[in-house]
């Protein structure tokens, strides 16, 4: 029977790509809540997570990218952070969004990511913020004294993370695999 | 090169919503843990644990070294007995505050008998800017259940189990909005309410509302819990600060540091029972 289960080179790499992304995921959903949560510089807290997702999405397409990405922010909303059904879908989207934006409009380098990754935490963390701002529970200064400075301060993660990410999608030597 | 989504991408797309939609509903609906969270937690809990574990050991071993580098200008005869004393240091710096923390929850128990108490080491903290939440690598397992108080071994309020599972719990701290405590200043007796001070900006902050307006309020005034069914009685919750009329007019607030201090907090410890008086 399991002569019919021959995987050819280019599959062994494929699954070996995605089974890394899997991995360095788990890794930074451990380290963000274990270790970086607890950091606070300037008494900010790092996201790093929606970071990974969407550079994921902008190497791997919309497609087998977005289905990661979709994958990847359900479990990051089931992990326990603060209203992660929002997370969920607003990281889905912009990524997938982003990810198709870059396929048709905007060139697929560095800065287009950057730009993505920066839009993508501002919109997830400002729509929290909003829900927030209704039911009384922070004020309307912090998004600058806060929000914005906190985004800023995540994307110091970008560069180490867009590399990264780019190296695991050359395995196998084929993008896309 | 495409234009347009293609029908898979929009399939992702409506999956997201859908799921998202899911997880709202059934958490409003249900208001407990969202479906699959409890999984998650639990499949995540030991690895979180174990992440701050080797911080922890990178730490006594950061300090191991910028200690032996302030020894290292001593003489060379003195060496190898400094070399061996790092060691029992290294070793002794932990259990020194280990030992501190159990002779403190010594002193705890010893003046409130009634209290039962489960020791739980922080493994995660929440990852946004407008909660304040943990999590203890303990739960049901260790008679962990959601609305048991979480103090310091100093008997200072730390929070409130709000979610747990097999071997997670999760706390919101007392500096989280949802948190309201019933509260007593010590020394003149005004009561309150306690809550998290997110909403007036002034984050890692606490504040005491509904004071009496002619109420006398000074800096370094001890705040304590009046007792309820969910917190005992005269845990320390907070200093005053800072006092005020609210906006309102017709009562005072007043602005309190935490007794607790979240920055160097590690380990937790939860009164699993206590007699109400």
């Amino acid at each position: 029977m399991f002569q019919h289960f021959h995987l050819t080179r280019r599959q062994w790499f494929g699954i070996l790509k995605w089974s890394v992304y899997v991995l360095v995921f788990l890794l930074t959903v451990v380290t963000q809540s274990a270790i970086l949560s607890r950091l606070r510089p300037f008494g900010l807290k790092f996201n790093v997570v929606p970071i990974l997702l969407v550079c994921i999405c902008l190497r791997e397409g919309p497609e087998k990218g977005g289905l990661f990405v979709l994958l990847g922010s359900t479990f990051y909303a089931l992990s326990g952070v603060d209203m992660g059904n929002v997370s969920l879908l607003v990281v889905t989207v912009c990524a997938v969004l982003s990810a198709f934006l870059c396929q048709t409009v905007l060139a697929d380098r560095i800065i287009s990511a950057a730009v993505c990754c920066f839009a993508t935490l501002l919109i997830n963390s400002s729509l929290i913020f909003a829900y927030k701002l209704l039911l009384g529970l922070v004020q309307p200064r912090s998004w600058l004294t806060v929000l914005l400075p906190s985004a800023a301060l995540s994307m110091l993660f970008f560069p180490l993370t867009y590399l990264l990410v780019k190296a695991i999608s050359r395995i196998g030597g084929d993008h896309g695999v | 090169m495409k234009k347009k989504l293609t029908a898979k991408t929009k399939a992702i797309l409506a999956l997201a919503l859908v799921l998202a939609a899911v997880v709202t509903i059934v958490g409003a609906l249900t208001l407990a843990t969202p479906p699959g969270e409890n999984v998650v937690q639990t499949i995540l809990s030991p690895f979180r644990a174990a992440a701050n574990a080797i911080v922890r050991q990178a730490e006594r071993y950061y300090n191991y070294i910028f200690q032996y580098e302030a020894l290292e200008a001593d003489n060379e005869a003195l060496r190898a007995r400094v070399m061996q004393m790092e060691d029992e240091i290294r070793t002794a710096d932990e259990l020194q505050r280990e030992n501190e923390r159990l002779r403190q929850l010594l002193n705890l128990t010893k003046e409130h008998e009634d209290y039962e108490l489960v020791s739980a080491y922080i493994v995660a903290w929440e990852e946004s800017n407008w909660k304040s939440t943990f999590t203890i690598g303990k739960g049901t397992n260790s008679g962990i259940e959601v609305g048991l108080v979480a103090i310091t071994e100093y008997g200072q309020v730390v929070g409130l189990v709000t979610d747990v599972g097999p071997n997670w719990a999760t706390v919101t701290t007392v500096l989280d909005s949802a948190s309201e405590i019933s509260a007593t200043v010590a020394s003149t007796g005004y009561n309150g309410i306690v809550e998290g001070a997110y909403a007036t900006g002034q984050e890692g902050l606490l504040r005491m509302s509904y004071l009496p307006t002619d109420s006398v309020l000074r800096n370094n005034d001890q705040v304590l819990t009046t007792g309820s069914t969910v917190y005992p009685r005269r845990l320390i919750i907070g200093y005053i600060v800072d006092a005020d009329i609210d906006e309102t007019g017709v009562a005072k607030y007043a602005i309190l540091q935490p007794a607790a201090d979240f920055d160097d907090i590690e380990q937790v410890f939860i009164i699993t029972n206590y007699e109400n008086q």
